[in-house]
């Protein structure tokens, strides 16, 4: 979707900040929000796209401005509510009105353990051959859609080679609909010469995992 | 039922808005509450997330890596070849490392990590990433502008030194091995790692050694 997450190439932004804090965190309210919102991400329906997706659509002066782990927290409840978990005269109130069943039990400490432990893979077998072979030209698609999509709009419409193929894995925007689907991802090696004009004449390189049906060829 | 629509969403964001605390202290303190009144979460599962991230997992992990890397060709091959197969040979695979790149600093090349367009960051390897990495500025100059970034973070690259960003758009992450500096042939791998900065991991620093003095 065309939201203000998108944040790849946009001008005007200031120096970056805060260039050496090595601090994990900084309060005691980024380490429970950062802590609840792994610890809940269980539920029925959660997929990372997913909580991607709820996160792009807060609103945008929100997601600009609010600090990053009251950003988590606030796409989990966001969602919780979505799922019947929870409502919104609950949050009005502070009070629990009934007990929801979730369609899996909360996450114990020994399961967040195995889960920091468990290197998920998210690759999808494809039966389709891959359509593109590395070194080939191809383009990315001018329209990103209307939904999630893992393609930013700073590649839309350009070209690039391909550098690598990584076999099928699943499909961002399928899954923030709720669809399970596998496509062939590829690494798209852009020249920074074809993305920004202020670039013309370096051999910089901008490197972006794409998948199969955001390219087509060039 | 999870809905999957966006209207929905973009309705609930705009009422929580107004309806949750602005103060992001409050905020958490009234959502955690509730959440485990309503037993959505298990607190103890938040105490192990916490514990683990603030005390267990982080850069020095990553430095272990690369220290490998400077000693053990062989390593080295591996990682390259397989991030995750290789840091798993330390225990290290898990928490958003099932696909890890790791990219080589040469003489001729220097790395850049980004996420444009959330934050995505290999945890279990370099623990949670800094806020400098998730902010906008970042996200948004890194990609279009990253030896104006690099400059800020003390780097200045020959015209000869290609910019390699690789913006993580996938579950793929990134590991930025950064050379081995001069003048520490004899050192042995421990003294190694702790010249490794987690900004070096990320592609924020490329001269390592300057380090040398504080080791």
């Amino acid at each position: 979707m065309d939201g203000v997450h998108d944040l790849g190439g946009r001008q005007g932004f200031g120096p970056i900040v805060d260039k050496d804090d090595e601090r994990p965190f900084h309060s005691k309210w980024e380490m429970r929000a950062f802590g609840i919102t792994l610890a809940a991400r269980g539920a029925s329906s959660w997929t990372i796209d997913w909580f991607r997706y709820c996160r792009e659509l807060t609103g945008p002066v929100d997601y600009l401005t609010r600090p990053y782990f009251d950003q988590w927290i606030t796409t989990l409840a966001a969602q919780m509510i979505d799922q019947g978990y929870l409502t919104l005269d609950e949050i009005r109130s502070g009070a629990p009105t009934f007990a929801p069943k979730p369609g899996r039990p909360p996450q114990t400490a020994d399961v967040a353990r195995a889960s920091a432990k468990d290197p998920r893979s998210f690759a999808v077998s494809v039966n389709a051959p891959p359509r593109f072979a590395p070194g080939q030209l191809v383009r990315c698609r001018l329209d990103g859609g209307s939904g999630h999509t893992r393609l930013p709009g700073y590649a839309r419409g350009r070209a690039g080679a391909i550098h690598a193929h990584h076999g099928g894995h699943a499909l961002p925007d399928a899954s923030a609909r709720g669809e399970e689907r596998g496509e062939h991802l590829y690494t798209v090696s852009f020249a920074a010469s074809d993305l920004w004009p202020e670039a013309k004449g370096s051999a910089d390189r901008v490197f972006v995992d794409l998948w199969e049906s955001y390219l087509e060829k060039a | 039922m999870t809905s999957f629509d966006s209207k929905t969403i973009s309705h609930i964001h705009h009422e929580l808005h107004s309806l949750l605390p602005s103060e992001p202290a409050l905020r958490t303190k009234a959502l955690e509450s509730l959440l485990a009144e309503k037993k959505l979460v298990d607190p103890a599962a938040v105490d192990a997330w916490v514990e683990m991230y603030r005390d267990e997992i982080g850069p020095k992990r990553g430095a272990a890596v690369v220290a490998r890397a400077w000693v053990d060709p062989a390593f080295k091959a591996r990682l390259l070849a397989d991030g995750t197969q290789a840091i798993g040979e330390f225990g290290f695979a898990g928490h958003a490392t099932g696909h890890l790149q790791a990219v080589e600093n040469t003489a001729d090349v220097h790395n850049l990590v980004v996420c444009t367009l959330c934050s995505c960051y290999p945890f279990s390897i370099l623990g949670l990433s800094p806020s400098w990495y998730k902010s906008n500025e970042y996200r948004a100059r890194a990609v279009r502008d990253p030896r104006g970034v690099l400059e800020e973070f003390g780097v200045r690259l020959d015209k000869g030194v290609q910019v390699r960003v690789w913006d993580s758009t996938s579950e793929r992450r990134y590991l930025v091995v950064p050379e081995r500096p001069k003048g520490v042939e004899d050192w042995d791998e421990a003294a190694l790692a702790k010249l490794v900065t987690r900004n070096s991991m990320i592609g924020a620093e490329r001269d390592l050694s300057a380090a040398q003095a504080k080791a």
